[in-house]
């Protein structure tokens, strides 16, 4: 045997490994460089998806010569100034990536100071580096990075089609972007430009909606909800989109920490837990959240590429994400999502008009991953529309998808009438009927006082149409009614306390030991839902008392739900589910039914109850328990504007 | 295989066995019920695996021989067939098909074949014994509503019947708990039943038994092993595979140092929990008992709904105590007490109570209370 030390050219390329994955690691780091310059503007460019040519292009504060042969030595970093890994205010601080890049690929930095007079220029191959020469170049900096992974073959065989590695690139631009919105950034593939966004203007929260909105999709500007609050020398500021607007997986949900896009697995959770009253469990909420935590709370140098970090106190995150989270929500009251209304509008389309929406809609336009229009087969450039507008966050496979129709729509609309005949009610009662119990003359409400309204009629013995100060909102009476019954019960139960059940027989469960460790930790807080429970030895968890409210059930199950979940997720959603599911199902039996004819005073109480109670725009499973159709989209609808 | 039956005779022995077959069935011949034409008359046998019912219907047989038939279709149609008809059966092997003739109607059920239906293995049992009709049925109606649905815990999917000795007598009990409350009833034990081995005998067993024992008044001859119980009676055959499971030690959450005791009217009680109850519209239905000398005030709540209070005279001489329980609960067992009186032993509002009828031990009830 043989010991040796490794030659720097190996051991960059081993750390390359780490650090550069795929092209799109590459574009992180070069990107994050250009931001940690201070550029204003990032523009890269990208051909075969990276692997032949990734250039990238600031604007920012640009390096003098010495700084060029220093910047791609390995750890030789101008970010860590107090020798303290603690003490990190850039993206950078372990002089890391470009030697890596280096070592991969044939790399070369042309970059001009402000004082300069012209730029410099250094190249790397292979690990080898040149001495810088003068060239051309205006302010800034521009790293080319041509045959990405020549050097190491077998890194080749793994990447992906360029479309697809693109598309990877593409999403980290993105996230950096919502994370910094002041600077402007453009990603082009040589012949199409992928991403495009424009530097954005006004305050922090203005900056970010309108950057993220760029990101998301236009929607979310209409279905935002602003976040901001503090806790213990952490901040947590964004926007979360309205339940009424969700969406099918969780890809939607970012998180940034200092500036730093991160993926933790207790984001996930916690907006789980705030949202758990609103969406349905295979829906999902569309946010970005920005915590600002001291540096020495969090640790940033757990992975190689800097996507996890470590929190101090993970408690205290999930905790100020939730609460911060059901305080928005709260505030938000019975606000449903306005591509709701947008989405009923469009399907009033006249007949005979094309397939493709011919109204202005404006914000809700026919490229929009939101949109609620599902148009035949999108052509090339629609393609390329979407694809520069959102595609990242569709997915990488998202690029070919249909915009997927909102779900909040796809009920069939006959579904409530063929409900209401099956409760052997007239269905259809006649229009003057209907029209009868109705208060015509009543003025129209001030819409300060009645934003929901007066109701004008009830339709098909399920709808209530009101009038507003500048519009008309429909409600159906079953799911708004569901609702309130719904918060109801939950106050009681806040209020009063979960009953519970004393058991004769006290149920043993065995878990894994950490498992078993986990729910124990959390048995102050089961209690308080109903659940009381205990250690009982190593790996094993006594159960004293369940909940009244679920019976004869399965506690066992119910534990190893748990104990997943605390692990998955940090958070004990398993019995609050089960224990909404019992109010959800008790509400529905408890409400009015559609096919139930209603008198004004009725409807206008519905009415005043909605506005009243927090969260009543949407149902327990998201979907809008009202619409409302503004005067201007009306006047849209008949060509008037 | 050719026989005429009576439609009032084929009809009984049809509602016996198709409730032992199942709806659904991802088995197709379990879906069938095995026709056994003998001299003796028709046998009827149907299965799930877990239960078998065979049972022998009087019948003018023509030719012997068997077929098995869709059970639910062939009740369905005898069902529905006018009362006191005369019904002809013929299986044709050739095409595998049941022609049933009655009246002017005739009906052909195709058929699977009879080597295809499972039997199954008696196996030797170890305990022969009877039992009246009249204590197996209170065996099971005193319990019965105490069995858990709650199917992972499957040991408690039935009753318990074991041989034991009550205050030196011995007895044969019947035991059943879902976790939240108990039932308990005894007999004398029946001669030859000393030394059986306690078995579990699972809810849908039980019910079938309940069934049969309503249309005979005769004993009930009880055989038994380790892993299955079979009940004959005069025309039918239930029998059953046990819960392989052990049920939990019971005697230990009974407890016999309550002293806190109330004695008290069954029907005015059990008619004012009802009433009191009505306020609560949770699932839940807690209920509030608190006692005092000579009086015990029932109470209930909800946030929704509002209150209710009613007070019942009791004999009650401890201090005074507030119990929670869940209403429903309460009213199953005192729906099963017969007599005039029922008896609370409590100890505390975390413990469990006894309840039971005054004059008599032989059924008795464990409730735990409930935190309202
Ligand atoms: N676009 C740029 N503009 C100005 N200076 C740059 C630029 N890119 C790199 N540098 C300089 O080169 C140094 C080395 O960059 P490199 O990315 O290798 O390391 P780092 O950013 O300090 O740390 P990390 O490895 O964590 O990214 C930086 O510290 C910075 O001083
Ligand atoms: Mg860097």
């Amino acid at each position: 045997m043989s010991l040796r030390l490794l030659p720097p050219t190996l051991i960059n390329q081993i750390a390359a490994g780490e650090v550069v994955e795929r092209p799109a690691s590459a574009v992180k780091e070069l990107v994050e460089n250009a931001i940690d310059a201070g550029a204003a503007r990032v523009d890269v460019t990208l051909s075969e998806g990276g692997r032949a040519l990734i250039a990238v292009q600031d604007d920012g504060r640009g390096m003098t010569p010495d700084d060029l042969a220093l910047a791609v030595e390995r750890h030789a970093t101008s970010k860590l100034p107090s020798e303290d890994l603690f003490d990190i205010g850039f993206l950078g601080f372990r002089g890391e990536a470009l030697p890596s890049i280096g070592s991969v690929a044939r790399m070369t930095l042309t970059s001009r100071t402000a004082e300069a007079d012209s730029a410099w220029r250094i190249q790397v191959e292979g690990g080898v580096k040149s001495a810088p020469e003068p060239a051309a170049g205006q302010r800034g900096t521009r790293v080319e990075v041509r045959d990405l992974f020549y050097a190491t073959p077998a890194r080749l065989k793994f990447l992906k089609t360029p479309r697809t590695e693109t598309q990877h690139a593409a999403d980290v631009i993105n996230r950096l972007g919502m994370a910094h919105p002041e600077v402007a950034f453009t990603l082009t593939d040589g012949t199409r430009s992928v991403v495009k966004l424009g530097a954005t203007q006004g305050d922090l929260f203005r900056r970010r909606l309108d950057r993220l909105s760029a990101v998301i999709g236009r929607d979310f500007f209409d279905n935002a909800l602003p976040v901001d609050a503090a806790r213990e020398g952490l901040r947590l500021t964004g926007h979360i989109g309205l339940p009424t607007f969700n969406r099918g997986n969780a890809q939607q949900q970012y998180l940034f920490v200092n500036g730093r896009p991160v993926k933790d697995r207790l984001l996930t959770g916690a907006v789980r837990g705030a949202y758990a009253d609103f969406l349905a469990s295979d829906r999902h909420a569309i946010l970005a959240l920005y915590l600002e935590v001291p540096p020495r709370d969090v640790d940033v140098n757990v992975h190689p590429a800097k996507a996890e970090v470590r929190f101090r106190d993970q408690q205290l995150v999930r905790g100020l994400i939730v609460s911060a989270l059901r305080h928005a929500l709260a505030e938000a009251g019975h606000r449903a999502s306005t591509t709701v209304s947008l989405g009923a509008l469009g399907a009033a389309r006249p007949e005979g008009q094309p397939q493709r929406p011919a109204l202005p809609l404006g914000r809700s336009g026919g490229q929009s991953a939101w949109s609620w229009t599902p148009p035949p087969r999108p052509s090339q450039d629609e393609v390329d529309a979407a694809y520069a507008a959102q595609a990242p966050q569709s997915g990488y496979g998202g690029l070919y998808e249909q915009p997927t129709r909102l779900p909040n729509l796809s009920a069939p609309p006959q579904a409530r009438s063929v409900e209401s005949h099956a409760d052997g009610r007239p269905a259809p009662p006649s229009f003057a009927e209907a029209m009868a119990a109705v208060d015509l003359d009543s003025p129209p409400p001030a819409a300060s006082e009645h934003p929901l309204g007066v109701a004008r009629a009830q339709l098909h013995a399920t709808y209530i149409v009101a009038q507003t100060a500048d519009g008309i909102v429909i409600v159906d009476q079953h799911a708004a009614h569901e609702r309130l019954v719904y918060e109801r019960m939950k106050q009681a139960m806040d209020a009063g306390g979960v009953a519970r059940q004393m058991l004769l027989l006290p149920e043993v469960v065995e878990l894994e030991e950490a498992a078993a460790d986990r729910v124990i930790a959390r048995a102050e807080e089961l209690g308080q839902l109903g659940l009381v429970l205990e250690g009982f030895g190593p790996g094993t968890i006594l159960v004293r008392e369940v909940p009244a409210l679920l019976g004869d059930c399965d506690v066992k199950g119910l534990i190893e739900d748990l104990a997943d979940e605390l692990a998955d997720l940090g958070e004990a959603l398993a019995l609050k589910d089960r224990l909404a599911d019992v109010c959800g199902t008790m509400a529905c039996h408890g409400s009015v039914r559609s096919g139930r004819l209603l008198n004004a005073e009725e409807m206008n109480a519905l009415l005043r109850q909605m506005e009243a109670t927090p969260h009543s725009g949407q149902c327990n499973h998201g979907r809008p328990t009202y619409v409302e159709l503004k005067l201007k989209d009306i006047e849209r609808l008949f060509g008037r504007r | 295989m050719k026989l005429t039956i009576e439609r009032s005779v084929l009809l009984k022995s049809l509602g016996h066995v198709q409730s032992v077959v199942e709806r659904r069935n991802t088995i197709p011949i379990l879906s069938n019920v095995k026709l056994d034409a003998t001299p003796d008359g028709l046998k009827l046998n149907a299965t799930d695996m877990d239960l078998e019912i065979v049972e022998t219907a009087e019948a003018q047989v023509q030719d012997a021989g068997a077929t098995t038939a869709p059970a639910h279709t062939l009740h369905d149609i005898v069902r529905k067939l006018p009362d006191g008809s005369q019904i002809e059966l013929t299986y044709n092997a050739e095409d595998s098909q049941l022609a049933l003739r009655s009246g002017r109607s005739r009906f052909s059920l195709s058929c699977l074949p009879v080597e295809d239906f499972p039997a199954m293995v008696g196996g030797e049992f170890s305990h022969n014994f009877a039992v009246s009709a009249g204590d197996l049925r209170a065996l099971i109606d005193r319990t019965r509503f105490a069995i858990s649905t709650e199917e992972t815990r499957f040991y408690l999917n039935g009753i318990y019947l074991h041989a034991t000795k009550s205050d030196g007598v011995d007895v044969l009990r019947a035991v059943a708990t879902d976790g939240h409350r108990l039932a308990r009833f005894e007999v004398p034990l029946p001669e030859g039943a000393g030394g059986m081995p306690g078995v579990i005998v699972p809810r849908k067993t039980v019910g079938e038994l309940r069934k049969l024992i309503d249309e005979t008044g005769m004993d009930v001859s009880i055989s038994l092993s380790e892993t299955k119980v079979r009940f004959g009676f005069d025309e039918a055959t239930l029998t059953s595979k046990l819960i392989d499971g052990t049920f939990p030690d019971y005697e230990r959450v009974i407890p016999t140092e309550n002293d806190k005791v109330m004695e008290v009217d069954r029907k005015l009680i059990a008619d004012a929990v009802d009433r009191v109850s009505a306020i609560s519209t949770e699932k839940s239905r807690a209920i509030k008992i608190a006692l005092e000398k000579g009086v015990v005030t029932l109470s209930a709540s909800s946030p929704e709904a509002g209150s209710a209070v009613e007070e019942v005279e009791a004999s009650f001489d401890a201090g005074p105590l507030e119990i929670g329980f869940n209403s429903r609960y309460l009213m199953d067992i005192l729906g099963q007490i017969e007599g005039e009186a029922a008896r609370f032993d409590m100890a505390d509002a975390a413990s469990p109570t006894v309840i039971r009828e005054v004059s008599d031990g032989a059924a008795i009830y464990v409730l735990m209370p409930m935190r309202v």
